[in-house]
């Protein structure tokens, strides 16, 4: 500890634009590292989530790109007919996000209604903390049951109730809290699977066929663009889109497993793999200047290091003190990362942004956690290249032309 | 005989964060052309301080200064420039050659400041003083590919190859075996003998110091 | 043999370090010309474009390892020069219009670059200034040498 002390104080202190440039160097590969891990990771997990839809026999429903919308031609009895042809002969999954509602709570985050069907509650299996599953069999004018997200749950914990004023089919409605889901339950978005919309200000309302022939028009032409076929064919999903065709005049696709399978093979690892790709790159060159900067160190320090060698100093000493060393470099950033990201996990909070704030230890998630021990394993990878590279230009140099540099 | 140093310091300073440290209080050098003196004395006198006043590196100490007849003080650092490239001819230790020149690199280095039209060079010159000094075979080579006693020999050719007026040599043997510090001493004074050239030893080594003509002994100030 | 403190490898190390800076610059502005259609790498580059200018910043820092090294690497040179008649002005002089040469040859040729893919002429001026300025910076510490 004397000897580290020593070179630290009176070696590398004393060269310090070395060590600065090898801190900017080692932020640079950490920064690009975990926002790619991250994102490598944030896909995974949508991917994963996809699987509880897109199982063998379900469709999930899209509006065909080509498709032209005209919101004045689309009336409440083409929606009212179709989903009268979907209870008759379907099973389906349905679900809508984003409807924001006024809901006072101690955080002032404002209030997302999700709303989603028994199909789809099932499919998505969530786990809860606290209380009992959503139920679905409830009447309009009765309290209705629901699920809320950790955050909402300090205002409204279980057995309270909720006074809104719905939208979906404008009236004034209790709901009951039944559960509370787990902190930083997520839905990501099936057409940007790295990107997620979290729970933990959203109310789970639960939808029966009596809510939607009773909803407004937004709210069922809303859950027909995700909705997913439950165990059906090519030729039901076909029946189907045409009943669309004629009573809204839309074209819709409707993609079977392997389609949804091809579709994420093909778009999503060829993002992926792009993302590696670059990454590898950046990564390559950064390591390559980083051993450019630790041979410089070892020009401008050579006579320190040999003075060092000549009067005791073992290599396997000096080889741990320059691990030692980068490992305080190593650390710094991690440090700087790890601020980096809580700050802006923070900042979610502070812009009172409810879909995207998150619980997490330190104010970081598990994504997140997983990203800096991906950083921590590059930095491992980096350190022992550098501290390598330096010990070998060190020995080739004899101690007593160091001396005299 | 013709004097070429008049030198008459009051003060010469050196300042630290805690401490000021003072050397060469009214110390007075007068030097006449073709003679050789030794500057000897304990480490930390002022030897080598000296040594760079006199060859014209150092102007920041209290006094007057007046070399070939003309006040130093008032001349501009380009002209003092010149008259180390063409009158004085520093010998220092073997550490003082660029490790990324060749030796032949090194020893012509003074060449590359000289202009045109100063003092005329022949490519005999330099053959000649480096068949004089015996490092023909090491020309290609850089320093750090050389022994100790070589690159003293090279610093010792730059430092001639100009034929300065003045020879400046700082510890030149301090690191030579026996025979190379006969052969850069003889050198020295071969040269002091063929053209007249001043020569400034500063040295730990008594023996040469008592075959230089004067032997001036440096004292710590009080 | 010239008076330069340059010899070929700093001015090939040099060169490199001043392409690394433009070339991670040109790459940012690349990338915003590229119409992406995949939300994963939009929002990927996204997050490196948000911090484009404090990024090539920092990373000219290594433009500052270069200054630092090669002086730190020349006092010999410099004090062996001093010695057999050069000025530790002039030294300092020829310091700095070696470096700005080589820079001029580097921005011209990212001038090309840019003009070759329409990019903007002056996206890369304010790595100039930032260099300019680190040259000037490390020119003034050559005259650290003056005296011994």
């Amino acid at each position: 500890m004397k000897v580290f002390k020593y070179f630290i104080s009176k070696i590398f202190l004393r060269k310090a634009v070395l060590g600065i440039s090898m801190i900017l160097l080692l932020c640079m590969a950490n920064y690009i590292t975990f926002t790619s891990s991250r994102s490598i990771l944030s896909t995974y997990q949508g991917y994963q989530e996809t699987k509880y839809i897109n199982q063998e026999g379900n469709y999930i429903a899209n509006l065909d790109p080509d498709s032209h919308m005209d919101m004045g031609l689309i009336n409440e009895n083409g929606t009212q007919a179709v989903y009268s042809y979907l209870n008759s002969y379907y099973n389906y999954a349905f679900y809508v996000d984003g409807f924001i509602v006024s809901v006072p709570n101690v955080d002032d985050m404002e209030v997302h209604l999700s709303y989603m069907n028994e199909e789809y509650y099932k499919l998505k299996q969530f786990e809860l903390l606290q209380g009992v599953d959503l139920g679905f069999d409830y009447q309009l004018d009765d309290e209705i049951p629901v699920l809320v997200g950790k955050g909402l749950s300090k205002t409204y914990p279980v057995g309270s109730t909720i006074r809104i004023e719905e939208s979906a089919i404008g009236l004034p409605i209790t709901l009951k809290v039944k559960g509370v889901l787990k902190q930083n339950a997520y839905h990501s978005n099936y057409y940007a699977l790295n990107s997620k919309t979290y729970y933990n200000f959203s109310i789970f309302f639960p939808v029966n066929k009596d809510f939607i022939n009773h909803a407004n028009i937004d709210l069922q032409l809303n859950g027909l663009m995700d909705i997913t076929i439950l165990q059906t064919s090519e030729e039901g999903v076909a029946d189907l889109s045409e009943v669309l065709k004629d009573n809204l005049g839309l074209d819709f696709n409707f993609f079977s497993q392997k389609e949804n399978y091809d579709y994420f093979n093909e778009y999503y690892l060829h993002s992926l793999k792009i993302m590696a790709i670059i990454t590898f790159v950046l990564l390559a060159v950064i390591t390559c200047i980083s051993v450019w900067n630790a041979l410089v160190s070892v020009r401008l320090m050579l006579k320190d290091f040999t003075i060092n060698l000549l009067v005791g100093l073992s290599y396997s000493k000096l080889r741990k003190i320059f691990y030692i060393y980068f490992g305080i470099l190593s650390f710094i950033n991690l440090a700087v990362v790890f601020i980096f990201t809580a700050f802006n996990r923070y900042g979610c909070w502070i812009r009172k942004d409810a879909t995207f704030v998150t619980y997490g230890l330190f104010g970081l998630i598990g994504m997140d956690w997983l990203a800096l021990l991906v950083v921590v394993l590059l930095n491992i990878i980096i350190g022992i290249m550098i501290v390598e590279t330096m010990l070998r230009k060190i020995k080739r140099i004899p101690i007593s032309l160091g001396v005299l540099q | 005989m013709t004097k070429i140093i008049d030198l008459s310091i009051k003060e010469k300073t050196y300042k630290s964060k805690n401490s000021q440290l003072s050397i060469l209080n009214n110390f007075n050098l007068e030097v006449a052309a073709g003679e050789k003196i030794a500057i000897v004395g304990e480490s930390g006198v002022g030897k080598s301080s000296l040594l760079n006043i006199i060859g014209l590196i150092d102007r920041n100490y209290v006094g007057a200064y007046t070399l070939f007849g003309s006040i130093t003080n008032s001349l501009h650092t380009s002209e003092l420039a010149q008259w180390r490239n063409q009158k004085i001819g520093f010998v220092l230790q073997e550490s003082a050659l660029i490790n990324s020149l060749t030796i032949e690199d090194n020893i012509k280095l003074p060449l590359l400041y000289a202009g045109s039209g100063k003092k005329e060079f022949k490519a005999e010159d330099f053959e000649s003083v480096v068949d004089a000094i015996g490092i023909k075979p090491i020309l290609k080579k850089k320093p750090l590919e050389c022994s100790g006693g070589e690159k003293a020999r090279a610093v010792f050719a730059r430092g001639v190859i100009m034929k300065p007026q003045i020879i400046l040599a700082d510890e030149p043997t301090a690191s030579l075996d026996v025979e190379n510090k006969e052969r850069i001493v003889t050198l020295l004074f071969k040269m002091n003998k063929k053209f007249s050239t001043t020569i400034i030893t500063v040295t730990h080594d008594l023996e040469i110091a008592n075959r230089h003509d004067r032997v001036i002994h440096l004292e710590r100030s009080k | 043999m010239k008076k330069s403190l340059f010899r070929p490898a700093d001015i090939l190390e040099l060169s490199a370090v001043y392409i690394l800076c433009f070339s991670l610059n040109f790459a940012f502005d690349y990338v915003k010309t590229i119409d992406l259609d995949s939300y994963i790498l939009k929002s990927y580059f996204r997050s490196f474009l948000e911090y484009q200018l404090l990024i090539v910043i920092l990373f000219t820092f290594i433009v500052v390892v270069f200054h630092y090294q090669m002086l730190c690497g020349k006092k010999a040179e410099v004090f062996c020069r001093i010695l057999v008649g050069d000025t530790a002005f002039h030294i300092t002089i020829r310091y700095a219009m070696d470096c700005l040469l080589v820079l001029m040859f580097v921005y011209l040729l990212s001038t090309l670059v840019n003009v070759y893919w329409n990019f903007s002429l002056i996206s890369n001026l304010h790595l100039v200034a930032i260099f300019i300025t680190y040259i000037l910076i490390s020119a003034w510490q050559v005259r650290k040498y003056e005296s011994f």
